[in-house]
């Protein structure tokens, strides 16, 4: 125990972060966190998620412990009892999917009304997924769609990704890692 | 270290948990949401939880959901002890708490993940929390853990798969052939439970279960378990069957016999001794092997022998005589279970000389053995007496000392039941018998036993030679005991006054002081017995003290509830409620001769069939205005043969001025649906149909009922007659897969086999406790007296049966037992007329050269029914 305490102290232990990956079903949450993992981990099939799992995986900086929520409709009430204590929220969007994105902006609304996220500081990543697709919006026109614009209390970032090639996935992780440790540590002093 | 043990001994080893708080609990439970997660912390709260659910505590939704919710947050430890206790955790909320479909995903993934510690338990807790909607999602992950290559996890997915095919069998069903698979394995308890999941699967299709034992039954499986369970399972068919010891089904038994395994031997052993048909041959290898380990150095196998033997002795005595000489080595042995065993089980082999021996022998270490076992003993007791009459004064004697000692209420409970029983079988034990039970109320702790014994000894006690001695242990109970006790010796009191004259003014002084009583209900009997008994009127005291209540319970209820939501201007009339139904005598012998625990329930549900029938009748609106419900007949009578197209079964049901026939039916044709169903009655006998009430619609397999209405004639004395009945129906033709059903009907009938009323269709039986009583109430106004001449009947015995089923009356006083050896008996029936006259009947039968000769004097209330009941015979 003393020497973990005094590893993290140094920095020399990573920090552990929990957030939590939401988004409409079928949008790629699962995919996206299965090709995060180390390759000799990922798994081939991926079925639809019943309520949710525990995914972990790490950056160069921080050790994630990712709630992979169910995207289905009937779970997706479920989604707040994971709110309170987490540090990101990662939202994936199937960027071909025009016309369930009203309905990610409804969930999207919902979310940042929440108690437990209304008044906090908390980073959100987009993913647009799916951007190999040739009828994929971009990640500009989905930020209009989704009016992300007004999320003005929250750092928030939004980046096309592929799940399946890992394409973009890196870029958008670093940015999230970043936003997460500073809230970490704004936390802890 | 050492201020924790000195904690310890202060508590004196006490429970840790037990001072648990349900809400601080609770409370702690929201530190699973804390990151990083403290394992050693978390499975502390958990187990909490699990301990305060485990005791019963209840715990609401909201709570138990919030509870629930935590707990799923420690998916991401990789603490394993912390792991399984969340599964066990999602085990016990999956009933509780809201949204338990949440933890899916993340059991599918432990059950198919790398580490085998979680698989099986969350094989476990996935099936508790899983739906038949969901069912099909996990279909899949469950094939492939049947038939996984690690035991702990097959075994997980096979017992689960039993539990789910409670719910959703249609889909365990396509699991067969993993499991067949897994039966193939070599670990024991892989081979036990898919056996036990393949008969599951098969058990509706008896050929396919015969199949699987003889099967299994030849190429020899590992597991002792499986063995076991293919021996019940073989032992079933047996019995549905009725098969005798030619069936390959029996050879398998008797070849497990001589398996190598213990286990297998003995369940081979028990299945062959407990089967229904088994003559003296086929059980002497069985009983040999029991014998053999009788003397087993294992006191298991001992226990285990001893106990089967002593219930074989109930069976077949003879067959057991054979282990006597090992059974009296047992007596010493150092295990007192297996010497109670032992000891009753000669007892009921033995002979009539070695009773007193026996009884000496088990009083020497009565007190060291546990309270089921002296039941048992008790038990032995009891069938002694039944079988040696004679030695009633040793039991007595006995069974009294064991009353005097120490032990909980159902011990106490045999021992008061068995005296009981004792005293009504045996007048000459009567008056010791009463004796002891004063002597055990003195000092009684249970209510139950002491109200039910002042009832017992205000029945008995009077028409004892010295009734004046019961007086003072229950006037004792009125000064010394609680309300209910109190309110029953007050009962019993009234009722010495009531049948003893010289007794009156002696007892009319003790109720006086009861009318002072702090309880209203002591108060109240006391009130009442007193303004009754002062009437000095016989039949006043016969109706109101020593006869009791006999309308129904339930039905009281009803009909008073009815009359206060219509009230009219006639006062109550207690006529007009269902009588409540006497247990038959073949029931009553049943429950003698069966298994002590199982006729209680059957007698239960035949008490309250009058009053279920009764709730279904109130629901026709087409039956409204034919009156109060007098009574039912008893079993439904079968108006087809069996396996015909249609199943008719009927009812009668008898009202004051009417009899319904209930008749249910039940159409065996897939391809046909049936409407507007009636039976059709003809009769020549001046009965009149009124009405029929059709049943609209009869699809396949399912029962429907239709009654016909019937008016019974206005000569009062006219009440027996035959009825031809046919079944009308139209036909509609239908598609037995889809339902689907033509248009288009045809019309068709069905002739079903005649329905008779009899003279016991108007009567109900009645038990009149003090008969005599009764009777001198009635009256000799209607009196009618004839002498038949019963030609047909050999003995006593058979005449009372059958005079008893003609005039479907209760015996009264246990006088349908003939005394073995008399040439003459009195046989007294009571019982109530339709209208709601009483009946009594005292019939003389003398055993003459030609048949039985009967003297019959009938009294009434009411003189056609005393003429009725008087033709019955004739």
């Amino acid at each position: 125990m003393g020497f973990s305490k005094l590893a993290s102290w140094l920095g020399l232990k990573k920090k552990e972060a929990q957030i939590i990956v939401v988004g409409l079903d079928n949008s790629g949450k699962t995919t996206i966190l299965n090709r995060l993992k180390p390759d000799n981990e990922q798994r081939h099939d991926i079925v639809p998620t019943i309520g949710f799992t525990v995914e972990q995986f790490q950056t160069k900086s921080l050790k994630f412990t990712a709630f992979d929520m169910s995207g289905q409709g009937r779970y997706r009430n479920l989604w707040e009892a994971y709110y309170q204590d987490c540090n990101g929220i990662v939202f994936v969007i199937d960027s071909c999917d025009r016309l369930r994105l009203a309905v990610a902006k409804d969930e999207l609304d919902l979310l940042l009304e929440n108690e437990h996220i209304r008044n906090r500081r908390i980073p959100i990543l987009f993913f647009a997924n799916k951007m190999d697709k040739r009828d994929a919006m971009s990640s500009v026109k989905c930020s209009a769609v989704l009016g992300l614009e007004e999320i003005r209390d929250k750092p928030w970032h939004i980046c096309a990704s592929n799940a399946l090639t890992g394409e973009g996935l890196d870029e958008g992780l670093s940015w999230f890692a970043d936003q997460v440790k500073e809230v970490i540590n704004s936390k802890r002093k | 270290m050492m201020k924790r043990d000195k904690k310890e001994d202060d508590n004196g080893g006490l429970n840790p948990f037990s001072y648990l708080e349900k809400t601080s609990v609770l409370q702690e439970g929201r530190r699973f949401n804390e990151t990083p997660i403290n394992p050693r912390t978390c499975c502390h709260i958990l187990t909490k939880i699990l301990y305060l659910l485990n005791q019963g505590e209840h715990i609401g939704t909201t709570e138990a959901t919030e509870t629930f919710f935590a707990m799923t947050k420690l998916f991401q430890s990789k603490d394993v002890t912390l792991r399984r206790l969340v599964y066990l955790g999602i085990k016990e909320m999956a009933n509780i708490a809201e949204d338990v479909i949440i933890v899916t995903s993340s059991l599918t993934k432990d059950m198919t993940g790398k580490e085998d510690q979680f698989r099986g338990p969350a094989i476990r807790a996935l099936c508790r929390i899983t739906d038949t909607t969901m069912l099909q999602s996990i279909e899949r992950y469950m094939k492939q853990a049947i038939v996984d290559k690690v035991h702990a996890v097959s075994s997980a997915a096979l017992t689960s798969s039993l539990h789910l095919a409670r719910q959703s069998p249609d889909v365990v069903k396509r699991w067969v052939n993993e499991a067949q698979e897994a039966v193939n394995s070599d670990n024991i308890m892989v081979q036990y439970h898919a056996l036990g999941l393949l008969f599951h699967i098969r058990k509706n299709d008896k050929l396919a279960v015969t199949k699987l034992v003889s099967k299994f039954s030849r190429h020899s499986l590992k597991s002792p378990y499986a063995y076991c369970l293919l021996i019940r399972i073989a032992c079933k068919l047996l019995e549905e069957e009725g098969a005798g010891s030619d069936s390959p089904m029996f050879e398998f038994l008797e070849s497990c016999l001589r398996h190598k395994s213990e286990m297998v031997i003995y369940e081979a052993a028990h299945a062959i001794v407990n089967m229904k048909h088994t003559t003296a041959k086929e059980l002497a290898p069985a009983v040999s092997v029991l014998q053999l380990f009788c003397s087993s150095p294992k006191p298991t196998l001992r226990f285990a022998a001893v106990r089967t033997l002593n219930k074989v002795s109930m069976k077949h005595p003879a067959a057991v005589t054979a282990c006597n000489l090992d059974l009296e080595n047992m007596i010493t042995d150092v295990n007192r279970s297996i010497a109670t065993l032992a000891i009753t089980t000669l007892l009921k082999t033995g002979s009539e000389s070695s009773v007193d021996r026996l009884m000496k022998q088990i009083s020497s270490f009565m007190s060291e053995i546990s309270d089921e076992f002296k039941i048992v003993v008790v038990q032995a007791i009891r069938s002694l007496c039944l079988k040696f009459p004679r030695k009633h004064s040793v039991m007595m004697n006995f069974l009294s000392s064991m009353l005097r000692d120490e032990g909980g209420f159902e011990y106490k409970k045999a021992i008061v039941d068995t005296i009981i029983g004792i005293i009504e079988e045996n007048q000459e034990a009567k008056e010791a018998g009463l004796a002891h039970l004063c002597e055990f109320i003195e000092d009684c702790e249970h209510t139950v036993l002491a109200t039910r014994i002042l009832h017992l000894l205000g029945r008995e006690g009077p028409r004892t030679p010295q009734p004046n001695k019961y007086i003072r242990f229950i006037y004792n109970r009125v000064i010394l005991e609680n309300a209910a006790v109190r309110a029953a010796a007050v009962s019993a009191l009234a009722k010495f006054g009531a049948h003893c004259e010289d007794l009156l003014p002696s007892i009319v002084v003790l109720l006086q002081r009861s009318e002072l009583d702090t309880d209203d209900e002591v108060r109240d009997r006391a009130t009442f017995y007193l303004n009754i008994l002062r009437q000095k009127q016989k039949a006043l005291n016969s109706a109101y003290i020593l006869n009791g209540l006999q309308v129904s319970i339930v039905g009281l209820e009803r009909a008073l509830h009815q009359y206060t939501l219509e009230p009219s201007e006639t006062p109550f009339d207690l006529k007009t409620v269902p009588l409540a139904v006497q247990p038959t005598q073949e029931m009553k012998t049943a429950a003698v001769a069966g298994e002590i625990a199982a006729p209680k329930a059957t007698e239960k549900i035949a008490a309250s069939r009058q009053d279920i029938y009764a709730e279904q009748l109130s629901r026709v609106p087409e039956l409204a205005n034919v009156g109060p419900l007098f009574k039912s007949s008893n079993l439904p009578i079968e108006l087809t043969e069996s396996e015909t197209e249609y199943n008719v079964r009927c009812v009668k049901h008898t009202f004051p001025h009417h009899i319904v026939f209930q008749y249910d039916c039940i159409n065996t044709l897939n391809d046909q649906v049936l409407e507007n169903v009636t039976v059709q009655m003809e009769s020549a006998d001046g009965f009149e149909v009124v009405r029929y009430i059709p049943a609209p619609k009869l699809p396949y397999d399912q029962p429907g009922t239709c009654y016909t209405l019937v008016s019974l004639p206005d000569d009062p004395t006219a009440v027996t007659g035959t009825f031809s009945c046919t079944l009308k129906f139209l036909v509609k033709d239908c598609d037995p897969n889809t339902g689907e059903t033509d248009e288009e009907g045809y019309e068709d009938e069905y002739v079903l086999e005649d329905v008779e009323i009899v003279v016991a269709d108007h009567v109900q039986r009645v038990m009149k406790p003090n008969f005599g009583a009764s009777w001198e109430e009635v009256g000799a106004e209607n009196e009618l007296e004839d002498t038949y001449a019963l030609s047909s009947m050999k003995t006593l015995e058979e005449a009372v049966k059958n005079v008893i089923q003609f005039m479907g009356m209760q015996p009264c006083e246990r006088s349908d037992k003939v005394p073995e050896g008399k040439s003459s008996h009195t046989l007294y029936l009571g019982g109530v007329y339709r209208g709601g006259h009483d009946v009594l009947v005292r019939s003389k039968l003398a055993l003459t050269e030609n048949g039985v000769t009967m003297q019959i004097t009938v009294r009434s209330t009411d003189s056609s029914a005393a003429e009725v009941i008087a033709r019955a015979v004739g």
